[in-house]
């Protein structure tokens, strides 16, 4: 039995298939069910039990042999190229999914204010009218309350779908003295009918800093690390001054159009800037609302829209391929990173 | 808000080119949305030229047809063939030349050279209708045999071109809604950066009264809606078309000319930012004005015809009998300046904004005047506002001023004081500006410095600034003025520290999220509104329990919705619509119901599944994704968040046809299963959609961040053995996992399911379940004896309690 073995040891060494065909025929020689192996181990059931060892040994070694080499004749056979397997055959990539593209925007600016120090705050969406106006600074029959069109879901006394994530801020700020260094990232609503530019429903995140000594400056200040963390460490911004009830004075953010480096495109207008965000620093009024002492304390808010940062970053043209949810839209956000 | 370059430049001279003008206006607060070029006339008459006829012969082959050559003024004359009745030698005439564009409405006509039945014509000779310029059309226009050869059509007919600045005015910046207050903000800031600009404010130092005859009586019954009345009577004028200045002048800024009196008070409103009213005096029944509040349920034709009833709030101008006037809103119909007005009653008021906001709002008017009213408009400008309009009337209507200036202005409004302290500046701005810099900008904004010292300024404020009234409001306008890119950004950042930064449910959806995206999977996001009917296909869904919109943009986004399926499956249509049936989706977000008084906003987690399991390819077999494909999922996601301790039990509801629904603590933490065939057919999807819906609101509440700790690894053999037992169908492996759990014997580490035969030989009701079970103990290498012993109570309870057979 040994010798049969050593045998056939001896013959396989050498072998070195040139085609399929003869891997084939070496395969069924040995190793199919009426082969050489198998027969060997018809026969070893037959031998003294005191040798059994020993063959058992050198058959399980011819065993090991065997199907080393057919493995790697079928796994290794490149160098001869009629043995090798079709390896550019496709595989479907079965688990590559995305997250939204809202999604991914929203995360990266949570990051960036994250790294900086603010906390995360979120609040209801169905909201009184003193958290989403008056506290704001915006009472009763205010005409900048035509800046918002509102969905009412009760009125007298008004509950409404927020029109902004400001109402966040609020509550926060009832229940929290300073230092306070939150954002509240959110879904809102307006009454605006549905178009490529806009949606009755879209997303928010405000940034709110309230502690001795907060100033302009440092509002500039985060504004522009969060343009240059977003949009690239090239990007200047512009502010120009606005109005929003609740800060005093107010901004509107205006960053250097990262598609054409500020030469002009259809993008930004030909005006070389983007607008992106309002900010200000927060109205004493709205302090003293929220039970803050404006006397001892300052600070300042921003809020931007998620949907128009992801329109921008990614240079889609329709809001409302947002909420469509075409998979071929969701698809091409895969291999963001 | 139009503003146009022209009228600006009549108060405020500025050589700066419009580009310029426009950062400047965008700088200061008053943005710029658009810059557009206006003309008159369509076109501007571009192309055009002044020529004269030399030649004319006719046409060879065309009775009609005249060739002409006229001259423009170059070296060549042109030839025209014209078919024009009326055209002879010697014509000065209008024409366009080749490259001109004609507009008719808007449509626009090119000329270009042609051959007109053979002959070559270079331009065309126009009508007046053709160049924009009247309705005649019976033969080309004729011109003053004055004319000048060669000049263009835009300076013989003297077409005005201006810019229309675009302002998108902030509703806090009442004081720069007309040209004068636009100029005045200009020259603030160009002042500040060094220039020496007056304004031009038109006098009316002319203001005479001619008689008075006229006697009428004005009574303020409610002080407080009406705190200024002032007016005056203009007799004997005509009511016609304005003449060109006037009507180009509003055309520029979009507001369609109507009658001189009527054109004249807009332009003052343009100009100064004061509404003026005029009425019909014949009209003023009993010669008596009052200003009071209107009787509820009255009702008052507006000058649209349309019936209003009055509101007691609405402030209203009333003769003796009736109300003629909605204040500061909108005139009535009876009350107005027709062609065949004679005396007119000028109105200039201050209302008080919040009043008039309600009524404007109440009736849904939004008018010139009630935006500028609402807003705030400077107290003390009416008296000036009346004598400019009435030295305009006079000019362009005739007519005599024939009465004094009424004005009751019981209580005078002031300009507000404020005390500016420079510390309170530095610490705002955060860098500390020069004092003189500050005392500047607020020179050049017209606000009074009272008094001063080396810490503080006294302040008086024009009353034309209802915004600005505290100290920080000042501050603003300081900053508006120096330029908020002109603030230095600090290279310190200034952070507070805050301990708790609450950002554990942020990541905990991001965990999931990644961990489906990686699996394949796609995040949604739907509209939170959609459509009323949709609960009604849940049978568990009570209508009282839906938050209704009362103001929806339609029916079908009329309701918050209450699950989070029916988005779901609607986009699973759209994508099969679109070919894409192979669909793994998930979405993050809230559903929300009433309870009683109370609005209740849920967080979930939803999972579609709809076609197969994975892509088309030669590798898989391409199977359809069934229900065990979901439920993998969901337990995967509920392992990776270490909530695996739950009870299962077969779903009860009318969204799922058939499904599971895991609890824990006896609250519904996922619920999954297929989605019920009536629901899917009302969205019209032929295919099986698996869906999973979970609580994410208690997967938060039950998230602990448990420490793992670290359990040793057995040196000692694992042990499995096998048991294929035959069962009636209705027995559930988690029946096998509840005694084997009752066992409680603590060498049993896990028991799986590893093969499943249903078939003729086992019996119509029957089944055959492989079941592994691993045994292992952490001290010693197991025996046989004890293996044995563990299966064999395992196998008794099996018999026992569920029937079950060693399959043969």
């Amino acid at each position: 039995m040994l010798k049969k073995i050593s045998t056939i040891l001896n013959e396989i060494k050498v072998f070195d298939p040139k085609s399929k065909q003869e891997l084939e025929v070496f395969r069924i020689k040995y190793l199919s069910k009426s082969g050489e192996l198998n027969k060997l181990f018809t026969e070893f059931k037959k031998i003294p039990n005191e040798e059994k060892k020993i063959a058992g040994q050198a058959l399980n070694n011819l065993k090991e042999q065997l199907n080393l080499i057919t493995n790697n004749a079928y796994n290794f056979g490149s160098d001869k190229k009629d043995l090798a397997d079709d390896f550019t055959k496709p595989i479907s990539l079965n688990n590559l999914g995305s997250r939204h593209p809202l999604s991914i925007v929203k995360n990266e600016i949570v990051e960036i204010f994250n790294k900086i120090g603010f906390s995360i705050s979120e609040g209801p969406e169905i909201e009184d009218d003193w958290h989403n106006f008056s506290a704001l600074n915006l009472p009763e029959e205010h005409p900048a309350r035509d800046m918002q069109d509102t969905f009412f879901i009760q009125t007298n006394p008004d509950t409404l779908l927020r029109t902004h994530t400001s109402p966040v801020q609020i509550r926060h700020m009832e229940q929290n003295q300073p230092p306070i260094r939150t954002i509240s990232p959110g879904r809102v609503y307006r009454n605006e009918a549905i178009s490529s530019r806009a949606h009755c429903i879209f997303h928010q995140v405000e940034g709110l800093y309230i502690d001795k000594s907060v100033s302009f400056a440092d509002l500039k200040q985060t504004l522009l690390y969060f343009a240059k963390e977003i949009f690239g460490e090239k990007t200047k911004i512009r502010l120009r001054p606005s109005y929003f009830p609740f800060t005093e004075p107010s901004a509107e953010v205006d960053v250097s159009c990262n598609i054409c480096s500020s030469k002009g495109c259809n993008v930004c207008k030909y005006t070389g800037y983007l607008e992106i965000l309002g900010c200000g620093m927060v109205d004493p009024n709205v302090l003293d609302n929220c039970g803050i002492d404006s006397k001892k304390y300052t600070g300042f808010a921003f809020g931007m829209g998620i949907e128009r940062i992801a329109m921008l970053k990614y240079q889609v043209d329709d809001l409302r391929l947002f909420y469509e949810n075409d998979i071929r839209f969701l698809k091409q956000f895969s291999n963001s990173i | 808000m139009k503003i146009s370059n022209n009228w600006l430049q009549q108060y405020l001279k500025i050589d700066l080119s419009i580009d310029k003008i426009s950062i400047l206006l965008t700088d200061i607060g008053l943005e710029v949305e658009g810059v557009h070029h206006h003309e008159n006339i369509r076109g501007g008459l571009n192309g055009i030229k002044i020529g004269q006829v030399l030649t004319k012969s006719k046409h060879p082959d065309a009775d009609k047809l005249n060739v002409t050559t006229v001259d423009i003024g170059e070296k060549e004359c042109l030839q025209i063939v014209c078919g024009a009745p009326n055209i002879d030698i010697g014509q000065k005439v209008p024409v366009a030349t080749i490259g001109t564009l004609l507009y008719s409405g808007e449509e626009s006509f090119k000329i270009k050279k042609s051959k007109i039945r053979g002959v070559l014509s270079f331009g065309m000779i126009c009508s007046e209708k053709e160049l924009g310029l009247g309705k005649s059309h019976e033969g080309i226009m004729i011109l003053d045999q004055n004319a000048k050869v060669g000049i263009s059509g835009a300076e013989f007919f003297e077409i005005e071109s201006d810019t229309i600045f675009d302002i998108g005015l902030t509703p806090n910046r009442s004081d720069a809604m007309s040209h004068i207050g636009v100029a005045r903000d200009l020259k603030a800031v160009l002042n500040y950066q060094g220039a020496n600009l007056n304004i031009c404010i038109p006098s009316v130092a002319d203001f005479n009264i001619d008689n008075n005859l006229s006697d009428i009586n004005v009574e303020i019954l409610d002080e407080t809606l009406c705190p200024r009345y002032s007016g005056i009577s203009i007799n004997d004028l005509k009511v016609e078309e304005s003449p060109k200045w006037l009507r180009n002048r509003l055309l520029s800024i979009g507001v369609n000319p109507i009658n001189n009196i009527v054109d004249i008070t807009n332009y003052v409103l343009h100009e100064t930012g004061q509404p003026l009213h005029a009425f019909d005096k014949e009209k003023i029944l009993g010669n008596n004005i009052q200003i009071k509040t209107a009787i509820k349920g009255d009702l008052f034709i507006t000058l649209d015809d349309i019936e209003r009833k009055l509101d007691a709030n609405d402030l209203m101008i009333c003769n003796s009998k009736a109300p003629m006037c909605i204040a500061g809103v909108f005139g009535g119909k009876d009350s107005g300046v027709s062609s065949s007005t004679k005396n007119i009653f000028l109105e200039s008021a201050y209302f008080n904004p919040v009043s008039i906001r309600k009524s404007s709002k109440r009736h849904n008017l939004n008018t010139d005047a009630s935006f500028r009213y609402e807003r705030g408009s400077d107290p003390n400008i009416t008296v000036y506002a009346l004598k400019r309009a009435a030295l305009l009337i006079k000019e362009v209507c005739g007519g005599n001023i024939s009465s004094n200036i009424i004005d009751l202005y019981p209580k005078k409004i002031e300009g507000c004081c404020v005390k500016l302290n420079y510390s309170s500046v530095d610490k705002l701005v955060g860098e500390v500006i020069c004092r003189d810099v500050i005392k500047n900008i607020i020179i050049n904004l017209e606000i009074i410095i009272t008094d001063e010292t080396k810490d503080y300024l006294d302040l008086i404020i024009p009353s034309y600034r209802v915004d600005v009234n505290r100290e920080v409001d000042v501050i603003e306008e300081i900053l508006r003025i120096y330029g908020f890119n002109n603030i230095k950004i600090p290279l310190k950042l200034n952070s507070s520290i805050i301990t708790n930064l609450n950002i554990d449910s942020h990541r905990y959806k991001n965990l999931i999220s990644e961990l489906l995206s990686s699996n394949g999977y796609y995040e949604i996001m739907n509209n939170s509104l959609t459509k009323e009917s949709y609960n009604n296909l849940i049978k568990e869904f009570n209508s009282n329990n839906d938050i209704n919109i009362i103001n929806p943009l339609s029916n079908d986004l009329s309701v918050l919705r209450r699950s989070a399926v029916f988005s779901g499956l609607e986009t699973i249509k759209y994508n099969i619509n679109r070919n894409n049936t192979n669909l793994k989706l998930y979405e993050f977000g809230k559903t929300y119901f009433k309870n009683d008084d109370l609005n209740i906003e849920n967080e979930f987690l939803s999972i579609f599944i709809s076609g197969n399991q994975f892509l088309e390819n030669w590798n898989s077999d391409n199977a359809i994704a069934d229900f065990y494909f979901l439920k993998e999922k969901v337990d995967h996601i509920l392992n990776r968040l270490a909530l695996n301790k739950f009870k299962s039990n077969n779903i009860n509801s009318s969204i799922f046809q058939n499904g599971l629904e895991y609890k824990i603590k006896k609250q519904t933490i996922v619920s999954f299963g297929n989605v019920n065939s009536s629901i899917l057919n009302h969205f019209n999807i032929k295919s099986s959609v698996l869906y999973a819906e979970f609580n994410w609101d208690l997967i938060l509440e039950l998230i602990s961040s448990k420490n793992i700790k670290y359990k040793p690894v057995t040196k000692f053999p694992v042990v499995r053995r096998d048991l294929a037992l035959v069962v009636n169908k209705e027995i559930q492996f988690s029946q096998f996992e509840k005694i084997a759990k009752s066992l409680n014997n603590n060498l049993l580490q896990k028991i799986n399911l590893f093969d499943v035969y249903e078939g003729d030989k086992l019996g119509d009701n029957k089944k055959s379940y492989a079941i592994s079970f691993i045994l292992s103990d952490s001290s010693k290498t197991l025996n046989d004896k004890t293996i044995e012993s563990v299966m064999s109570k395992l196998l008794n309870l099996f018999k026992q309690e569920l029937g079950a057979v060693i399959r043969s």
